[in-house]
C-alpha cells in the first residue's frame, strides 16, 4: 500500500504541476489581451458602439509650376434620415416632397424610410449629389427634422484630359487593393484611390484625413444619438514643374496632329524637370468621379492607359545623326568642311544602300541640315561602329531615364559590342544602319528628350524629375522632391559640342528644321523619320532652344506615330511649344499661389498674363 | 469496503477545509455580482436573477449534504447510483422538454433542471466506485474494458439529447481519474491516440470541407475521399497494417523487444480511430462545422461564427487591467457579448473587473485545484482518493475549456464555468461535488 501511495503522489504532483502550467498560460493570455493589446481593443470596442456616416476629405490639389491647380476638389452632398419621428404620415410626406426633387420614385423613398424607422438605422436616400440640387434640399432640411444633408467633396478635373497619364486618376478599390490598404490609414470599402500616376504614387499625401459624423448605436446599429461631428482635413497639394502653357500646346498639337498619336516630352536642360510631357491619345480622368444627379454621357470607363512618351520605343531615325556626327568629330579626325558627293546612294559592297534624296557635295552643316544619309553612311564607314557604340553609351541610350513613373521602357542600345555578348557578328550594313538610326536602336520619346537636354546641357545626362514639391495644408510644411540629379556626365570635347551646336543651328536656319526657326531665339532641332515596314513612316522632332545669347532653357522631343515626315508632323508642334514655352518665359512676377481659388477658367488664367504677354508684345524684342 | 469504518477524529482537527471553502464561496460571490450585472439589461434580467437566488439555497443545501454525508455510501451502493443515472437519463429522453434543439430538460411546475449536470458528478463516482472494487487488477486492460461498457450506456444516453458538452467535460475528467488510477499509462496513450486520430481526421476533413478549393491537390482530395469511398478506406486500412508491422520489425531489428500485442493494439487503434472520424464527419452537423472552422480561424468571419468570440474578447480587452467597474461595462451591456451570463461570462467579468478579475477567478480555481489534490492526498481510503481526482479532473476541464475558449486556444463548446456562469443545475451540482471533496477531507488520516 505505502508503495501504491508513493506512486500515485507522483502522478497527482504531475496533474497538479499540468494544472499550474495550464493557470500560466491562460494568465500570460489574459495579460496579453487585457494589458499588451487594450487599446487595440478599446478602439475596436469603440468602433463597435459608433456608427460614422464619413464624409470624405479634399484630397490635395496639384498644380503646375506656373499655379494653375489642375486637380481640385468640388462639394459633392449626401442625404440621409437619422430617424426622428416614426410616424407613417409624417414619412410619408417627406417622401412626397423629398422624391420629386431628384426624379425618384416616393414608393421607394417610403419604403427605405419605413425601414430605417423600423430598425432605426441611418438611411442614406441618396448620395454624391452636385450644388445644384442641394439648395432644394436644404429646404427640405428645415421643415423635417431628422434629415441631413452631409457635405463631402469629389475629385476634378479642371482641365479634363490635361496631362492625364501624369495626373493619373481616382477609382474604387478592387478586392485585392482593399487587402492590401493599411490599415491605419482610415481607408473604407467606398473609398476611392489614386490608380495611376501622381494620383498613385502621392496617395499617401493627397488623402486626407476623412471626417464624419458619429452616432450612438446599440448592438443592432440603432441609433441613439448623435455623439459628435469631426471636421476633416484635407490632403497635401502637389506641385509639379509642368509648364501649363507648354503643356496645353503640346497636348492640342498632338490631338490635332495628322494620326493625333504620339508624344511630346519637354525638359529643362539646366535642371532636368519635365516642363511638360504629352500623350496622345489621352483620356479625361473625370469619367471616373461624376455626380449622381448630373446627366453623365455614356462615356465608356474604357481609357488608353498607355503612356507613350515612356513605354513607346521607336528607331529614332536621323536625330542618331547627331551621335554619329559626334562620334566622327570626337574619335574619327573628321574634316568638317570637307566635302563628301552624294549620288543618291552608297555602295557598301554587298548590297548598296540609298539616300532619301540627291544631294551632291556637301560638308558636315549641310550634311546635317539636309540630313543626308550618304554622307553619314561614308563618316560612320570612316569612325566605325565601334566609336558610335561608344558615344551612344556616353548618352546611355538602351537604359531608363530614370523618372518616377512606373512601366518605363528601356529601349534598346545598338552597336558592335552588343552583337559580341550575343555571339553573332556584325557586318558592315549594321554600321551604316546605325549610323542613321535604323536597326535595332530604340528610344523612348523621354529618352530622346533627356537626349536633346544633354546634348543642350553639354552633357549632363539628367534623371527626369516632375514633382517640384509638397506642400502639407495642415502644417504648411513643404517636402521638397525636385532635385537636379545629373546620372552621368557626357565628356565629349567642348569643340565637338560647339561643331555640333552651329550644325543644329544650320538645320533650323536653313535645313530640314526650317519650321521651328523662330526670330528672337537660338533654336538647334534635327527632325527624323523613323521607316516603318508596318504602315507609314513615324516622324520625330527634338530640338533645344533658349533666347538669343543665352544657354538653351528649353530642351524637347516630339514623336508623331505614323506620321509620315519628322518635318511637316512633329514640326509644327515643336514650334507651338517653343512659342507656348517663350511666351511665359518672362513673366513679370510669377503670381502668388492663391490656396483658396481651387477652379480656374481660361479667363481666369488671363490675369496670370502680365499686360506686355497678353498683347504679345513682350515676346517680340 | 465492506462495512464503514470508525472514524476517530484527533481533537483540533477540522473538519473543513477552510480553503477550499473560501474559494468556493468567492467564486459563487463573484459570480452572483457578475451575472446581474451581465443581464441589467436584459428584459427578462428579474427571472434569470430570480433563478439564481433560488438555486444559490439550494446548491448550499447540496453542499452540506454532500459534506455531511460520508461519501464511502456511493462506492456501497454505487450500483443505484447507476441506476439513478441510467433512469435520469432516459426520463429526459422520454419526459424532458424539447429546448434549442436538444432535449435536455425536466420542466416542472416550479423549476426546470437539467439531469445531465447531476450526472457528470455521479459518473465520477459510480466510475471511482468501479475503479476501487477492481483491486489489485487495475493495471489489467480489461479494467478498461469493464469501465467502458459501464461508461458507453451513459454517454449513449447523453448524446441522444444531445448534450455534446456534457461529454466533452466528463470525458477528460475520467481520463484524469484513470491516470490517478495507476492504469498503465500505454493505455492512457492509446486512448489519447485514439481521440488524437478521431479528432485529427475530423478536424481536417472540415477543413477541406470548408475550403473546397484545396482538392485541386491531389494528395488533398485523395485524402477527402477517405472519408466517403470505401477503396480509400481499405487501401488505407492496409497501409495502417502494414506500418505496424514495419514498426515492430523496425523495433525487433533494434533489438527492443516489445510485446507485440502493443503494436497491434496500436494499429487496432489508429484503424478505430480512422473509422471514429468517419463516423463523426458523417454525423456532424453544420453548425458544428462551423464552431471547427471558427476554432480554425477565428477572425475570417468577425460578423459570422467567430462574432462570439471576438467580441468577448473585445470586451475583456477593452476592460484593461482595473475594468470598467462592476455594472457598468459597455461592451456586454449593450449586448455585443452574446450568452453573456453563462458560458462567455468572463467577458464580463474581464470588462468590468478587468485583468484583476480576471486573474482572481483563474487564482480561485487553481486553488480549488490544489485544495482537490491535497484531500486526495490525505483521503483515508482509496474511494475517497478516487472521487477527488475525478472531481479535480471536471473542475480542470471546466477551466481549461472555459478560459481557453475566451483566450482563443480551444473551440466554442458551450461550457459554462461553474460557480460563475448562470445555470441553477450546474450550480448545485457543482457545490455538491466540492461537498463530496468536503466530505472526503473531514474523513481524512493525513494532516
Amino acid at each position: 500500500m505505502a508503495v501504491t501511495k508513493i506512486f500515485f503522489n507522483a502522478r497527482l504532483k504531475l496533474m497538479m504541476v499540468l494544472a499550474a502550467i495550464a493557470g500560466g498560460v491562460i494568465a500570460l493570455r489574459l495579460v496579453d489581451i487585457q494589458v499588451l493589446r487594450h487599446q487595440a481593443y478599446l478602439e475596436m470596442a469603440e468602433r463597435n458602439r459608433t456608427q460614422i456616416i464619413y464624409q470624405t476629405a479634399p484630397r490635395g490639389r496639384v498644380f503646375t509650376a506656373d499655379g494653375v491647380a489642375v486637380a481640385t476638389n468640388e462639394p459633392s452632398f449626401s442625404f440621409y434620415y437619422l430617424g426622428g419621428s416614426q410616424d407613417p404620415i409624417y414619412l410619408e410626406q417627406l417622401a412626397k416632397d423629398f422624391a420629386p426633387r431628384l426624379k425618384m420614385d416616393p414608393k421607394d423613398v417610403v419604403d427605405k424610410l419605413a425601414e430605417g424607422a423600423r430598425t432605426g438605422k441611418a438611411v442614406l436616400l441618396a448620395e454624391n449629389l452636385s450644388t445644384k440640387s442641394t439648395v432644394s434640399l436644404q429646404e427640405l432640411q428645415l421643415y423635417y427634422p431628422g434629415v441631413y444633408l452631409i457635405e463631402e467633396t469629389k475629385r476634378t478635373y479642371p482641365y479634363g484630359g490635361f496631362a492625364s497619364h501624369l495626373l493619373g486618376y481616382i477609382s474604387s478599390m478592387d478586392d485585392r487593393e482593399w487587402r492590401n490598404r493599411d490599415p491605419r490609414m482610415g481607408y473604407r470599402l467606398t473609398s476611392k484611390i489614386g490608380k495611376n500616376g501622381i494620383e498613385k504614387k502621392f496617395e499617401k499625401q493627397l488623402k486626407g484625413t476623412d471626417g464624419g459624423v458619429y452616432l450612438e448605436v446599440d448592438y443592432r446599429g440603432r441609433v441613439t444619438s448623435i455623439i459628435q461631428d469631426k471636421k476633416w482635413s484635407a490632403g497635401s497639394d502637389v506641385y509639379l514643374t509642368l509648364d501649363f502653357k507648354l503643356q496645353r500646346a503640346a497636348e492640342e498639337g498632338l490631338k490635332n496632329s495628322k494620326t493625333g498619336r504620339g508624344a511630346a516630352v519637354a525638359l529643362d536642360p539646366r535642371t532636368g524637370a519635365v516642363l511638360a510631357m504629352a500623350s496622345a491619345p489621352a483620356y479625361d480622368p473625370n469619367i471616373f468621379v461624376p455626380y449622381s444627379d448630373e446627366e453623365n454621357p455614356n462615356q465608356s470607363k474604357k481609357i488608353n492607359e498607355y503612356n507613350l512618351a515612356i513605354q513607346g520605343i521607336y528607331p529614332p531615325a536621323s536625330t542618331f545623326k547627331i551621335i554619329t556626327g559626334a562620334a566622327a568629330l570626337e574619335y574619327g579626325h573628321l574634316d568638317v568642311n570637307k566635302k563628301i558627293n552624294c549620288p543618291g546612294f552608297y555602295d557598301s559592297g554587298p548590297r548598296v544602300f540609298r539616300c532619301w534624296g540627291k544631294h551632291g557635295p556637301m560638308d558636315f552643316f549641310d550634311g546635317m541640315s539636309h540630313s543626308c544619309d550618304v554622307y553619314f553612311y561614308q563618316v560612320a564607314a570612316q569612325t566605325g561602329s565601334a566609336a558610335i557604340e561608344r558615344i551612344e553609351r556616353k548618352f546611355m541610350i538602351g537604359r531608363q531615364t530614370g523618372i518616377d513613373l512606373p512601366g518605363e521602357k528601356a529601349g534598346n542600345l545598338y552597336g558592335p559590342t552588343r552583337r559580341a555578348r550575343n555571339k553573332t557578328y556584325w557586318f558592315i550594313g549594321d554600321t551604316l544602319n546605325l549610323s542613321i538610326g535604323q536597326g535595332e536602336l530604340l528610344f523612348t520619346p523621354l529618352k530622346m528628350a533627356q537626349f536633346a537636354a544633354a546634348v543642350a546641357s553639354r552633357g549632363n545626362v539628367y534623371r527626369p524629375y516632375y514633382v517640384e514639391k509638397i506642400v502639407s495644408n495642415q502644417t504648411g510644411k513643404t517636402e521638397v522632391l525636385g532635385k537636379t540629379e545629373i546620372l552621368q556626365k557626357a565628356d565629349l570635347k567642348p569643340e565637338t559640342y560647339d561643331l555640333l551646336f552651329k550644325a543644329l543651328k544650320h538645320t533650323v536656319e536653313g535645313g530640314t528644321a526650317a519650321r521651328v526657326w523662330i526670330k528672337g531665339l537660338d533654336v538647334y532641332g534635327k527632325t527624323g523619320t523613323a521607316q516603318n515596314p508596318h504602315g507609314e513612316d513615324h516622324g520625330w522632332f527634338m530640338a533645344f532652344a533658349g533666347r538669343k545669347g543665352e544657354a538653351p532653357s528649353i530642351a524637347l522631343a516630339v514623336f508623331v506615330e505614323f506620321g509620315e515626315g519628322g518635318s511637316s508632323a512633329a514640326g509644327p508642334i515643336a514650334r507651338a511649344m517653343l512659342e507656348a514655352y517663350f511666351d511665359l518665359e518672362q513673366p513679370a512676377a510669377k503670381p502668388a499661389v492663391k490656396p483658396q481659388a481651387p477652379v480656374r477658367s481660361d479667363e481666369d488664367y488671363q490675369e496670370l498674363l502680365t499686360s506686355g504677354e497678353e498683347d504679345g508684345s513682350l515676346s517680340e524684342f | 469496503m465492506a462495512a464503514f469504518r470508525n472514524f476517530s477524529r484527533p481533537a483540533g482537527r477540522s473538519r473543513l477545509d477552510y480553503v477550499l471553502l473560501g474559494a468556493m464561496i468567492g467564486l459563487v460571490v463573484l459570480g452572483a455580482l457578475c451575472i446581474m450585472s451581465a443581464v441589467n439589461s436584459l428584459s427578462w434580467s428579474n427571472a434569470v436573477v430570480r433563478t439564481h437566488l433560488v438555486a444559490l439555497p439550494i446548491g448550499a443545501l447540496a453542499f452540506f449534504v454532500g459534506w455531511s454525508f460520508n461519501y464511502q455510501i456511493f462506492d456501497e451502493q454505487w450500483k443505484y447510483l447507476y441506476g439513478f443515472i441510467l433512469a435520469l437519463l432516459i426520463g429526459v429522453l422520454l419526459f424532458g422538454s424539447y429546448q434549442r434543439g436538444s432535449r435536455s430538460w425536466f420542466v416542472l411546475p416550479f423549476f426546470s433542471m437539467q439531469p445531465s449536470e447531476i450526472c457528470r458528478v455521479c459518473t465520477i463516482l459510480v466510475a471511482a466506485a468501479y475503479l476501487d472494487r477492481r483491486g489489485q487488477r487495475i493495471r489489467e486492460v480489461s479494467t478498461l474494458f469493464g469501465l467502458g461498457a459501464l461508461l458507453v450506456p451513459i454517454f449513449g444516453l447523453i448524446m441522444m439529447q444531445p448534450d455534446f458538452s456534457s461529454v466533452v467535460v466528463t470525458f477528460p475528467a475520467i481520463l484524469v481519474l484513470l491516470f490517478c488510477t495507476g492504469v498503465n499509462v500505454f493505455y492512457l496513450g492509446l486512448i489519447g491516440l485514439f481521440a488524437g486520430v478521431t479528432g485529427f481526421f475530423t478536424i481536417a476533413w472540415t477543413y477541406i470541407y470548408l475550403h473546397p478549393e484545396l482538392l485541386d491537390y491531389w494528395i488533398v482530395n485523395a485524402f477527402y475521399q477517405l472519408a466517403h469511398s470505401p477503396w480509400y478506406m481499405a487501401g488505407f486500412s492496409v497501409l495502417v497494417i502494414l506500418g505496424g508491422y514495419l514498426a515492430w520489425w523496425f523495433f525487433k531489428q533494434l533489438r527492443i523487444f516489445l510485446p507485440s500485442f502493443y503494436f497491434v493494439l496500436a494499429t487496432l487503434v489508429v484503424l478505430a480511430g480512422l473509422f471514429g472520424g468517419i463516423f463523426v464527419d458523417h454525423q456532424m452537423k453544420p453548425h458544428q462545422r462551423k464552431r471547427v472552422e471558427t476554432f480554425l480561424a477565428p477572425r475570417s468571419d468577425p460578423q459570422g461564427a467567430g462574432y462570439n468570440v471576438l467580441q468577448a474578447q473585445i470586451a475583456m480587452g477593452a476592460g484593461g487591467i482595473w475594468g470598467k467597474g462592476l455594472f457598468s461595462g459597455t461592451q456586454s451591456r449593450l449586448g455585443f457579448v452574446p450568452e453573456k451570463h453563462t458560458d462567455f461570462i468572463l467577458a464580463v467579468v474581464g470588462e468590468e473587473l478587468g485583468l484583476w478579475g480576471t486573474l482572481l477567478v483563474l487564482g480561485l480555481y487553481l486553488l480549488i485545484l490544489w485544495r482537490t489534490i491535497v484531500v486526495a492526498y490525505s483521503a483515508s481510503d482509496r474511494y475517497g482518493y478516487l472521487v477527488c481526482s475525478g472531481i479535480f479532473g471536471m473542475f480542470f476541464t471546466y477551466m481549461l475549456v472555459n478560459f481557453g475558449m475566451l483566450i482563443g486556444i480551444v473551440p466554442v463548446a458551450g461550457i459554462p464555468l461553474p460557480f460563475i456562469s448562470y445555470g441553477g443545475s450546474n450550480l448545485v451540482a457543482s457545490l455538491w461535488a466540492l461537498g463530496v471533496v468536503q466530505s472526503v477531507y473531514a474523513r481524512r488520516i493525513r494532516a
